[in-house]
Formats: C-alpha cells, sequence, structure tokens
C-alpha cells in the first residue's frame, strides 16, 4: 500500500466527513437516497475500490450520528434512523438537556462502531467458507430474500403479492430496451432501476400535486417555527466515556453485539426493538430517555456496520437490507462493479479489515469532535440557508443524469414508470427492501414462470 | 402570514419555488452532460455532477427556506 493510496482514503474519509454532515443536518432525508447515489458516481468516476469502500464506511458513521442532531436539537428527525429517537429526545429537549443528548448520542455512536466494526469483521471471515456454496443459489436466494423481507414487514401478503407484478415490470422494460436496440444485449439496465425505486414515493407525490382537484385540498402550512436552544453548556468537550452513565455504556455495548448477529434484519427494526426493550426497563423517565437516545445511537451504527461488512466480505453478493438498499453500488454498478466482480472479489481480507478500521477511527473521531462542538452553529445554518426545495431539486436533476446515462432518452420515461409504480406500492406499505430485492430476483423469476 | 405551504418528503415548500428549483437543477445537469464530450461516459457523469452542484447552490441562493428560526436561551 503506497502514500499515494492512504492519501486517497484520507481525502475519501474527509469529504464523506464534510458531505454527510451537511446533509445529515437536512431534516427528512432517507439514507438509501442519499447514499446511493452520490457512491454509485464515485464508483462509476473509476475510483479504487479500496478508496470507495473507505467513503462508504466513513459515510455512514458520520450519517447516522448527523441525523440524530437536529433530533435533539428541534425534534425533526435528520433521516429514517433517527425517527425511533424522536419521542425520547423531545422529552430531554424540553428539559433543557438537548446538548447533552447530542453528547450522549455522540458516544452511543463510537460504542456502536467500536463494537460493531471487530465483531462483524469476525463474524464475516466466520462466515466466508460458506460463500461459495451459497453463491451457486443466488439468484434463488434474492427470491427467497424478497420473500423474507416481505413476511418480516408490517404489511406481509401486500408485499408478497407485489413481487412478481414488480419482477414483471423490472423484466419487460430489460427486454424492451434489448429489442428496440436502447441497450446493448449484454447490458442490464439496474442502477437506474435502483433510483427510480428510492425517489418513487418523491415522484408519487409530485405527480400528485398536478391534479388540481387533489393540489386544492391538500393541507396547507404556514411557514415552520423552529425554536433553538442555545443555552450555552460547560465543558463542551469531554472524554466520550464521562457523557453516559456505566450502565448506558454496557447496555449500549451489549445491544450493539447482539444486533451484529442479526445483520439480515432491517436497521430501523433492530434500532426500535432493542432500544425500546432496553430503555423500558428504566423506571425514572429522564433516565429512561437518556438510555434510549445511547443505546439507539449504537444500535443505528452497529446495525448498518455490520449490514454492509458482513454481506461484503463474506457473500459478496448483497443479501441484506443495508447491503441491496444504500449499499447497493458497491456490490453492483455496470460496467464498474458487477454480482460476479465486485469489491467483495477485488479486495483482499487485510485490504477489507484495513480500509474499514481506517475510515471508522478517523470518521469518529472527527464527527463526535463535530457533533459535541459545532452541532448547533450548524443546524441554525443549514436550517435557515438551505431551502428543502433545493434538496428536491437536486434530487430530480440526478435522477434525470443517471437515468440518461444509463440508457438514453427513453429511460427517462422508463425510471418514471418505474418510479410511478414502486412510489404507489411504497405508498400502499410495500417497503424499500423488498422492492430492492425484487429487482435482483427479476431474472430468475421471469424465466421460471413459463409454466404452460 | 398566509397559508400556501405544502408538505413533501418530511419539510414544507412552496410550489412556485419547488418549480423554479426543478427547473434551475435539471436545466443545469443536464447542461453540463451535454457540454461533456458524447464518447466519454465518466466526463459526461462528471459534468452533469458539477452542474448539479450549480443549479443546487443557484436554487439554495435564490429561494428561501420556509423556515422561521428564532435562537433563544432556556
Amino acid at each position: 500500500m503506497d502514500a499515494s493510496l492512504i492519501l486517497q482514503m484520507t481525502l475519501a474519509t474527509i469529504g464523506a466527513v464534510v458531505l454527510y454532515t451537511f446533509i445529515g443536518f437536512v431534516p427528512g432525508t432517507d439514507e438509501t437516497s442519499v447514499l446511493m447515489p452520490v457512491t454509485l458516481a464515485i464508483v462509476l468516476a473509476g475510483v479504487q475500490p479500496i478508496v470507495v469502500l473507505t467513503f462508504f464506511i466513513a459515510a455512514i458513521i458520520t450519517l447516522n450520528l448527523m441525523n440524530a442532531i437536529p433530533t435533539a436539537l428541534v425534534g425533526l428527525p435528520g433521516g429514517v434512523m433517527s425517527t425511533p429517537m424522536i419521542e425520547h429526545a423531545l422529552y430531554l429537549k424540553d428539559r433543557g438537556l438537548a446538548a447533552t443528548s447530542i453528547k450522549k448520542m455522540a458516544t452511543g455512536s463510537i460504542i456502536g462502531t467500536a463494537i460493531a466494526v471487530p465483531v462483524s469483521l469476525l463474524l464475516a471471515n466466520v462466515l466466508a467458507p460458506f460463500s461459495e456454496s451459497v453463491k451457486e443459489y443466488a439468484p434463488l436466494l434474492f427470491v427467497f430474500g424478497a420473500i423474507f423481507l416481505a413476511l418480516i414487514g408490517k404489511n406481509k401478503i401486500l408485499a408478497l403479492m407485489s413481487i412478481i407484478p414488480l419482477a414483471l415490470l423490472f423484466q419487460g422494460l430489460r427486454y424492451l430496451y434489448w429489442g428496440i436496440g436502447a441497450v446493448p444485449q449484454d447490458k442490464s439496465v439496474t442502477t437506474s432501476f435502483f433510483l427510480g425505486i428510492t425517489i418513487g414515493p418523491l415522484i408519487v407525490s409530485l405527480l400528485g400535486l398536478l391534479n388540481k382537484q387533489a393540489r386544492d385540498q391538500l393541507p396547507r402550512h404556514e411557514q415552520k417555527d423552529i425554536i433553538l436552544d442555545t443555552t450555552e453548556e460547560k465543558g463542551a468537550l469531554r472524554h466520550p466515556l464521562r457523557t453516559i452513565s456505566k450502565k448506558e455504556a454496557a447496555t449500549s455495548g451489549i445491544v450493539s453485539l447482539l444486533s451484529n448477529f442479526l445483520f439480515f434484519l432491517s436497521p430501523v427494526g433492530l434500532t426500535i426493538l432493542f432500544g425500546e426493550a432496553v430503555s423500558n426497563k428504566e423506571k425514572d423517565p429522564e433516565k429512561k430517555a437518556s438510555m434510549a437516545i445511547t443505546s439507539m445511537s449504537a444500535l443505528s451504527h452497529a446495525t448498518y456496520l455490520s449490514g454492509i461488512i458482513i454481506p461484503l466480505i463474506a457473500l459478496g453478493i448483497p443479501l441484506s437490507p443495508v447491503a441491496v438498499g444504500p449499499a447497493n453500488a458497491l456490490f453492483n454498478a455496470p460496467p464498474v462493479l458487477t454480482i460476479d466482480h465486485n469489491l467483495h472479489h477485488i479486495l483482499s481480507t487485510n485490504e477489507f479489515i484495513f480500509a474499514i478500521i481506517f475510515a471508522a477511527v478517523i470518521a469518529s473521531v472527527i464527527t463526535y469532535f463535530i457533533a459535541v462542538k459545532y452541532a448547533r452553529k450548524m443546524t441554525a445554518f443549514v436550517l435557515k440557508r438551505i431551502p428543502h426545495e433545493a434538496i428536491l431539486g437536486l434530487f430530480i436533476s440526478f435522477i434525470l443524469l443517471l437515468a440518461y446515462l444509463d440508457a438514453g432518452f427513453i429511460n427517462i420515461f422508463g425510471v418514471l414508470l418505474v418510479g410511478i409504480v414502486c412510489g404507489t406500492l411504497n405508498k400502499m406499505g410495500v417497503n424499500y427492501g423488498v422492492q430492492f430485492m425484487i429487482l435482483y430476483a427479476a431474472p430468475w423469476l421471469a424465466t421460471h414462470l413459463l409454466l404452460n | 402570514m398566509k397559508k400556501n405551504l405544502i408538505e413533501i418528503w418530511g419539510d414544507l415548500v412552496a410550489l412556485k419555488d419547488l418549480l423554479i428549483a426543478i427547473a434551475i437543477c435539471s436545466v443545469t445537469t443536464m447542461g453540463g452532460f451535454f457540454l461533456a464530450p458524447s464518447t466519454d461516459a465518466t466526463k459526461q457523469l462528471f459534468f452533469g455532477l458539477a452542474g448539479a452542484v450549480i443549479g443546487f447552490i443557484l436554487s439554495s441562493i435564490l429561494i428561501k427556506p420556509k423556515r422561521t428560526v428564532t435562537e433563544e436561551e432556556k
């Protein structure tokens, strides 16, 4: 490993921290839609695989912590992973403890990372020998994956029913593109369909606005009033472990450890499950809320890291909700990475370990510092200066660009179609994980349905 | 104050501003894309992304966020 590679990895880590610190503070942004397109762009740009991995690990560590900060300060969740914390963070904020809860979240994130990195590296190496036999059945595993994710979700029958029709939509578009020569026969359009799924709910909301009757019936709001507590607290930068109690530290550590073994489940689901379970044991409401935010912060890091590290190192196929969603570009970003030739195949075990630890340590230290020192200023900046309209505009133009790059002009409408169907299913209650898994399962499903 | 904002994706927007932002970002992004040599997919991606960032900055300058932030000490 030479110096220029280390320099690139350092720059990638710092770049990820800076970018996702800002994005993290923006209320309401979904992890998949902010992580996937950027990672994809970096992969397609031909950045070295080890640098891409460093970037991604630093990005999820930063994003998970920064998402929690607006939750603590103003009660607006920065992303989906911080929604479980809202109630508890609001309780602490109303008692003037917003700054304390940020410190607890920051420490929780360090605990979650410190546990998840070694444990999932270890687990991955234990599972790795089985990967060859697993890979033979990869196409079938995606089908089972889709069924499994449908069954652990909230709307089981609805999700199950959507599997085959959605698979037909994806394959239908692919065969159409091959048929009319929009893409060469050996190219399977994937990335822009992924984005179509991600952006689906937004597309459905935006198109709904074009219906005048529906538009007139929408609830109208006044400008949102947000109160930012500027009370300064003493002793701003302390040793991480002094911001939380021993019990909080131990509990966060244990739940983080447990969650690693459940890497194939949804991170947000695990965070709610374990976080609520341990905080409900506390009788005192203040202790309960602070146990909840500390453990949930640790959990959100641990579940995310294990969800990417284990499938990436052990299997090389995206068989976890994190791998198939936000981290998808690390497994499959044609033409640079494919299911048979991705980070799993390119990087050695030592390179994996080095890159992951490198990114985790640097990103944790910087984000801890930023969270504890500058949380308030950054929240104020983002809330005052960045209009939500600009963020939506940025997303839409991203989709346009990547759709065009993937299969030309026609694909803008193909992605629009995918967005309308997937967004509608999403609003009906079929979550992202199921839909992403269906995209992988689609080729097998379509060719095995000829029963006549 | 007039009630004219709608909620999309977790935050409030004004319809007119949203249309402006989408128009600006789309034009700068695809503008960047078509400026790049059409034989080089990597350059097309990069020019497009640069266009997207320019569009984002432009719309952030032109459009006011729909949030009133009050800072107060407890």
